[in-house]
């Protein structure tokens, strides 16, 4: 019971950062690596806002989501709109420099102390018991976190009218635009709500085990299970990033925790040699990769 | 007007030259931004800043200490660029390195061939700088690989009521698992049952899957010896998974800090730097350089790096003027340095054991009765002879 907690949790994680990966390439056809940086931004944006509304919780984790999702479209508008009609390979290393400028600047402006943002807020991470099981608050906000993100994506995607422009950008955005859709309005969303996915996993992965330079090395570790599961399919993110859990837990479990930190890309490995397109990915969008 | 200005410049030319030669001049290479410069850059800082402090009080011999900090980001390549430049460009008498042992090489490289002394402050002690040592290599970091369990496990011998069905956590890094391999066979010596041995990556996004593991094992006591994050993010899993055994860890430069956020009775660090909380006169002036120098860091993350301040002062004051890499290195050899209660006694080094002769630890936790960090057990001495 308890594993099976632990590969929820850890999915939980892997899902809600792989879900800005996929975000990006889907509508933009972009890969994002900033992606880490972003996360770690949004989670100092917590701290930040956890310091100037002391006292009230909701309403610094509210101020931190908003912020995540304004520096998405500030980073659409100020840099990956001049990368439209560039090369894929520009926009990749436009968001590689990205990467470089922001962990600089977080350095620069926090520091290098390791931050609590669960303290600064008030809460602590109380232990709760399921089953025989148990889980931290923190973990339990963390799936709670997920299935709200990809439901809520799965209905904006599907029933509202900027989720379609949205499929139609990805789809084919010359025939989106001469039907009228706002290519740069479409994108800038793209990122705000990758930004905001991501931060909301950066602020609780910063609330469960503190906030530190390291968080950016999470954000690429979560990378395979996008990959596994097809960097095309929100579906595919969440499955990859059940599968990379499971034979990440599993293997700590039953035969040696080392082999943890090469799981991840083992599996990926195993998946290219199979199906390199992923589990739920298109094999067309592969090609064009 | 203009011909009188360029006549001044051009005679203060050589003249600030003359002064930067007129100073005892030592070169930092540390990671004082990067990933891992939390570690390092507190100490750096504060070094600097006591130097400062010594300089503002007339300086050493009557000369000012002149420190150049280069930062190498704990990259390799970039230590070697900033080792040349300081033996090279600013002609450094002593080479300090602050950084991830994968900058030692580089720089021992450059130290021999242009025989400076490479004082490491703040770094990992490498095992030349214990006896026999290097003739070129200093370390006065805390920590002490083999020693450090050595007392973690006379403390838990001592402290066990029940017999000892020992955990071991450390981080996938060489010298962690190095020293959690040691700990691991000299348990067995002391009579302990060593149930299992955890090693996590560095850094794992949720620690719980290792921690679960070393719960289903039943440890009573952990002892764990990694980078602070593994080593307290292991106990918050463990304590959240259930488990009610005792933690004893590495007292880290944010040690004090973390023990007041913890607060968990059972939570024990082993250390050699005496805690702010004893409130020594050292630590007055520690508050008081730190308060001048503006430094950022809490003040309880300095004591690392005012012991290497008092080591170089210490040095420098019994290298004659004009100071040589040899006279520095002569100096080195045979120096005994008064910790000022910093430690649990002086650090000495001799020609032949340049990590300290004999080594000092104690523990401590928190008291939830009194809300205050407490001693668990003072000063117990290790000689270091090996």
């Amino acid at each position: 019971m308890q594993l099976a907690v632990n590969i929820l949790v850890l999915a939980s994680i892997y899902a809600l950062i792989c879900c800005g990966y996929v975000l990006i390439y889907r509508v933009s056809r972009v890969l994002s690596l900033a992606h880490g940086e972003l996360m770690m931004l949004a989670a100092y944006g917590l701290y930040g806002t956890a310091t100037l509304f002391s006292g009230h919780p909701v309403l610094a984790i509210a101020a931190a989501a908003l912020l995540a999702v304004a520096v998405g479209i500030a980073v659409y508008f100020a840099l990956m709109w001049r990368m439209t009609g560039e090369s894929v390979l520009a926009a990749v290393l436009a968001t590689i420099a990205l990467g470089i400028l922001l962990r600089g600047a977080m350095i620069l402006m926090f520091g290098t102390q390791t931050q609590h943002p669960l303290r600064d807020l008030g809460w602590t991470n109380a232990s709760l018991a399921i089953g025989e099981a148990r889980i931290s608050s923190v973990g339990l906000a963390l799936l709670a976190s997920t299935a709200f993100v990809y439901g809520g994506l799965a209905v904006f995607l599907r029933a509202s009218r900027w989720g379609i422009r949205m499929r139609a950008a990805g789809q084919h955005p010359l025939l989106a635009a001469q039907r009228g859709i706002g290519l740069h309005g479409v994108y800038a969303l793209t990122w705000g709500l990758a930004a905001f996915t991501a931060g909301i996993a950066g602020m609780l992965i910063a609330c469960d085990a503190g906030l530190e330079s390291t968080l950016v090395i999470i954000g690429l570790k979560a990378f395979p299970a996008a990959l596994v599961g097809g960097l095309d399919s929100l579906v595919g993110a969440l499955v990859g990033s059940l599968v990379v859990a499971a034979a990440e837990v599993l293997l700590i479990h039953y035969v040696d925790p080392l082999l943890s930190d090469v799981v991840p890309f083992a599996v990926l490995l195993a998946m290219l040699i199979v199906r390199p397109w992923g589990l739920f990915g298109t094999r067309e969008e592969l090609d064009r990769v | 007007m203009r011909k009188v200005l360029w006549t001044l410049l051009a005679a203060a030319v050589p003249l600030s030259t003359a002064w930067a030669q007129d100073a005892y001049v030592i070169g930092v290479s540390g990671a004082m931004t990067g990933p891992v410069a939390a570690n390092y850059a507190p100490v750096v800082e504060a070094m600097k800043a006591y130097l400062d402090h010594v300089n503002g009080r007339g300086g050493i011999n009557g000369r000012q200490v002149r420190v150049v900090v280069l930062d190498d980001q704990a990259q390799p390549s970039r230590a070697a660029t900033n080792a040349k430049q300081l033996l090279a460009q600013d002609k450094v008498v002593l080479l300090l390195n602050a950084s991830l042992s994968s900058t030692y090489a580089p720089m021992i490289a450059e130290s021999k061939r242009a025989g400076v002394a490479l004082y490491y402050a703040g770094a990992v002690c490498p095992k030349e700088t214990y006896p026999p040592a290097d003739p070129l290599q200093f370390c006065s970091t805390a920590f002490g690989a083999n020693l450090d369990s050595q007392a973690a496990l006379a403390f838990i011998k001592k402290s066990a009521q029940d017999s000892v069905r020992l955990g071991l956590a450390a981080m996938a890094i060489p010298i962690a698992r190095a020293e959690i391999d040691y700990a691991e066979t000299l348990s067995k010596t002391l009579g302990m049952t060593p149930v299992e041995k955890q090693i996590s990556p560095p850094p794992a996004p949720d620690y719980t899957p290792f921690a679960t593991k070393l719960k289903d094992a039943n440890p009573n006591w952990v002892w764990s010896w990694s980078p602070w994050v593994s080593q307290v993010r292991v106990f918050e899993a463990l304590r959240r998974l259930g488990w009610n055994g005792r933690y004893v860890t590495w007292a880290h430069l944010n040690a004090e800090e973390e023990l007041a956020r913890i607060r968990d009775a059972e939570f024990y660090v082993v250390g050699t730097n005496a805690f702010m909380e004893d409130n020594l006169p050292i630590h007055a002036e520690i508050r008081a350089v730190a308060a001048r120098a503006k430094l950022e860091h809490p003040v309880s993350y300095l004591t690392e790096g005012f012991v290497a301040g008092l080591v170089v002062e210490q040095v420098l004051r019994s290298t004659p003027w004009p100071p040589t890499p040899q006279k520095v290195l002569n100096a080195m050899n045979n120096v005994k340095v008064d910790m000022k209660g910093l430690r649990g006694g002086p650090l000495e080094w001799t020609r032949n054991n340049h990590f300290r002769t004999r080594q000092y630890y104690r523990v401590w936790h928190w008291d939830p009765q009194g809300n205050r960090i407490v001693r668990a057990q003072d000063w117990q001495a290790i000689d270091v002879k090996r």
